[in-house]
């Protein structure tokens, strides 16, 4: 097991720098120069070169690179050239509410996606089985974006049932513990916040979720198909088991190894900022810092912003692989 | 047994429909606030920042206008100047002194005293040698001034290096003019851009970046006091999910109005300001070479396109037709003027008199809708081709992304091209000295117009401070330009903004940013 450790989180490096070069020449290559950006209309060449110079975007690519990796490895992101803040700084302003909103989603599509995928397991071909597959297709298939916009047309505008967009009412914010709105408001024993955090949480998180309920819902079904004609199975309802025994204790339990990877694949992507939802409801978390950046081309903002995401996405991967491992021996001795 | 599980089902439903209700009824968006009326105002963006010397931008602009002041101001409806941190000021015959009386007894919100120090201050650190490269509005605003000197505390003298009428104006502008708070300044360091210090109606109070800045009123500001007790500058990204906090009473006032939402703003009782903005819309030709070069093919061009179409139907009525160069507001501007009119027929009769037969060319554009022109580059240049083709002349459009398009203008590519401009200061000079010979070689003449005539006017324009005289010199001016016809004058788009019935006193500034001084809420 602990070779198998060692194997996994050797190739964590070299993803990482690839993540890193990939990030740094997208943004060094396909993007507007941040020079002319910050200067606006009247810039003229010189002061752009002038910009360029003092800012060392003038110096050989390679030279910034490695500028740009000996600051990390100083731990050190550099500072956003629109906001001159240290990038770390920002991040860890715009975290709490990124893994506030993909916590939230998780649980919900966890719940929800495992919940219906056993069920239309269990009703093969019955009339949930369809309407959850074609919900779980709808899911698959709509674009966060528009569904925010339906959800915030329904639930804010016409019933007037919850907020539009933000984290929480105005001039209600609890005393700042770990910046989730949600924990500090509970730690602080908040409830008009911790009510108002809940109620911005609901429909981003929903719309958030949408995705990764409709893959769990599906996969937990065809795992679950497979399981219930597994001779096993078969031996649990010969011996008289109670049906939900059968399916809870026997059946779940094993269908859920691919079920949990899927789940901790989802968290990974989720806690990486989910762009549009935040776009959508004005959630400030890391995914609208990484659009603000690169619509801004703020290079140090949008490569440690991503190098960070990245990072997180490869340790998540790597802990579900470990639990895998741990889960089912047969992993690590293949 | 069956029966069991499904009272045990209906009855978690029934709780967490219950649940979903009480949730809904507690506070809301509509939850009252304490300690006194809080104004919402919503934008699309964070600013990049709060020090008036380091921003360019309107979001930064349209709240650094309520935490400073310059030394003079804009009248409430238009662009012309009036007294603010000075009572009054003088110039030298020459107009190369300026003299400022300030007002006593102002302070920073850090309680350090407003005089005439402070005034040097912010204006020698965006000076050589103190200036820095990232200062985006110094060079502009402070490019005349040859040096501050403190005459007492309450008086200052601005010289410059060459009369320049304009250098009131800039004195005006939002963005680096404003004083700031030399102790706050040297205080924070770097960090003033996130610790703004001004003498304006609000102090600020904090930023929590992606989602809200919060000011407060200033109760020691000199002047009327503020109408209410709290500011705060919500982030929200989508014009639409703006318009929809309007609606749903979460937000007071909203920025940025997209067109499609306009009616369904004003069917729930919202109103929406729609007033010109400080801006131009044009297509220009490449006057030095042919076929542009003779001025009665732009004429026939000029008068082959149906502007008033390109307003009621690609803008949707959303946009001004222009004169000339400058918006209705603007010192200067002349009502006499008198465009082409679109007139398809006398247009091939002086395409026929130019001796000009089966011309086509090519247009380039930028493929991103701009300030000036919502609706993006593309879009205009295919009306506009329609246009021409029904006067047998043929064009090809190359559209570019913004700065590839800006690179292919330095090259001189295409034939004729689209642009605008977006005013800063507020004064004539800064629109039409984008058609004098000497800006060809920064290349804001895009169009390398070059009369003589004009260039002579423009720096009489510079030169002259007195207002009725200067508008004289503009008016002639406007007129040979119209005449000489290097731009289209397609378009001023509006500047849009809406608020809650709730709001009094809301007013849209004609530069683009709201002063929230006198506004109320009920």
């Amino acid at each position: 097991m602990l070779k198998y450790i060692i194997k996994r989180l050797l190739f964590v490096f070299p993803v990482l720098l690839g993540v890193s070069i990939m990030v740094f020449l997208v943004m060094h290559l396909f993007t507007t120069d941040p020079a002319a950006i910050m200067l606006g209309q009247h810039a003229t060449a010189e002061q752009i070169a002038a910009l360029r110079q003092s800012l060392g975007l003038n110096d050989p690519l390679y030279l910034q690179y490695w500028r740009f990796l000996s600051g990390i490895f100083h731990g050190d992101l550099g500072r956003s050239l629109m906001t001159k803040t240290p990038v770390i700084q920002e991040l860890l302003a715009r975290f709490p509410a990124t893994f506030e909103l993909a916590i939230a989603s998780v649980c919900l599509a966890s719940l929800v996606g495992v919940t219906v995928g056993v069920i239309a397991a269990v009703k093969q071909n019955s009339f949930f089985d369809y309407l959850s597959m074609v919900g779980a297709l709808m899911g698959v298939s709509m674009p966060i974006f528009w569904l925010g916009l339906i959800l915030i047309v329904i639930f804010s505008v016409t019933l007037n049932l919850l907020p539009v967009s933000g984290r929480i009412d105005i001039g209600m914010e609890p005393t700042m513990i770990t910046g989730s709105y949600l924990l500090d408001s509970l730690f602080t024993g908040n409830i008009p916040a911790l009510v108002s955090s809940l109620k911005h949480l609901a429909l981003p998180a929903i719309a958030l979720a949408s995705y990764s309920t409709a893959i769990i819902a599906r996969m937990t079904r065809s795992t679950m198909l497979e399981v219930v004609r597994q001779d096993y199975i078969r031996t649990a309802r010969s011996k008289g088991l109670a049906e939900k025994v059968v399916i809870i204790k026997h059946a779940l339990r094993n269908a859920l190894i691919p079920i949990i990877t899927v789940i901790g694949l989802e968290i990974g992507t989720l806690l990486g900022g989910a762009v549009l939802t935040e776009t959508v409801f004005s959630w400030p978390g890391v995914g609208s810092l990484v659009v603000n950046g690169i619509l801004a081309s703020d290079y140090p903002l949008v490569q440690g912003t991503i190098l960070v995401i990245a990072t997180i996405f490869v340790v998540v991967n790597l802990v579900v692989d470990l639990l895998y491992a741990y889960l089912d021996p047969r992993i690590h001795h293949s | 047994m069956l029966k069991t599980r499904k009272t045990l089902l209906s009855l978690t439903l029934v709780i967490c429909f219950m649940a979903t209700v009480v949730l809904a009824g507690c506070g809301g968006p509509q939850a009252e606030q304490t300690g006194g009326k809080t104004l919402v105002f919503s934008q699309g963006a964070d600013p990049r920042g709060l020090d008036p010397a380091f921003v360019d931008d309107g979001e930064s602009a349209n709240i650094i206008v309520n935490i400073y002041e310059g030394l003079v101001k804009y009248k409430d409806s238009n662009t012309e100047i009036e007294p603010c941190l000075a009572e009054s000021w003088t110039s030298s015959a020459d107009g190369k002194e300026w003299t400022f009386k300030l007002r006593k007894n102002v302070k920073f919100h850090d309680g350090t005293p407003f005089n005439a120090e402070a005034v040097k201050y912010s204006i020698d650190r965006q000076l050589p040698p103190k200036r820095t490269d990232d200062m985006p509005y110094a060079s502009f605003t402070f490019g005349p001034v040859k040096e501050v000197k403190v005459v007492d505390d309450h008086t200052v003298k601005i010289i410059l290096n060459e009369p320049y009428a304009p250098f009131l104006a800039n004195m005006a502008m939002c963005l680096a003019a404003p004083i700031v708070s030399k102790a706050a300044v040297e205080k924070y360091g770097a960090d003033f851009i996130k610790h703004p210090v001004g003498t304006g109606p609000f102090k600020f109070v904090k930023w929590d970046m992606g989602q809200q800045v919060v000011l407060e009123a200033n109760k020691d500001y000199w002047g009327e006091k503020p109408k209410v007790d709290k500011v705060v500058y919500k982030f929200v990204k989508e014009n639409s999910v703006r318009a929809s906090e309007l609606m749903t009473g979460s937000t007071d006032i909203m920025n940025g109005v997209d067109p499609n939402d306009v009616k369904t703003l004003e069917a729930k009782g919202m109103k929406v300001v729609k007033n010109p903005g400080m801006n131009i819309n044009y297509m220009g030709f490449y006057c030095n070479r042919a076929p542009f070069n003779n001025p009665k093919v732009r004429q026939a061009l000029s008068m082959a396109i149906n502007r008033e179409n390109l307003v009621k139907f690609l803008y949707q009525g959303l946009a001004e037709l222009p004169n000339g160069p400058l918006p209705k507001f603007m010192p200067g501007y002349d009502a006499s003027l008198t465009p082409y009119p679109y007139d398809p027929e006398g247009a091939k009769k002086l395409l026929a008199e130019a001796g000009v037969k089966n011309l086509s060319f090519e247009f380039i554009t930028y493929s991103n809708p701009r300030p000036y022109n919502p609706v993006g580059g593309e879009k205009l240049a295919a009306a506009i081709q329609a246009d021409l083709l029904k006067i047998g002349v043929k064009t090809t459009i190359k559209a570019y992304p913004w700065k590839e398009y800006k690179d292919a203008l330095a090259k001189e590519e295409g034939d004729a091209f689209f642009y605008g401009w977006i005013g800063d200061n507020g004064d004539p000079d800064n629109f039409l000295s984008l058609l004098d010979t000497k800006e060809i070689k920064t290349t804001l003449n895009s169009a390398f117009y070059s009369n003589p005539k004009v260039d002579t006017l423009l720096a009489q324009g510079r030169a002259e401070l007195d207002p009725a005289k200067r508008a004289k010199i503009y008016s002639e001016l406007q007129k040979i330009v119209v005449k000489d016809a290097p731009w289209v004058f397609l378009s001023h788009s509006l500047d849009m903004a809406a608020y809650s019935p709730k709001v009094q006193g809301y007013a849209l500034h004609p530069t683009g940013v709201s002063f929230l001084k006198t506004v109320d809420k009920q």
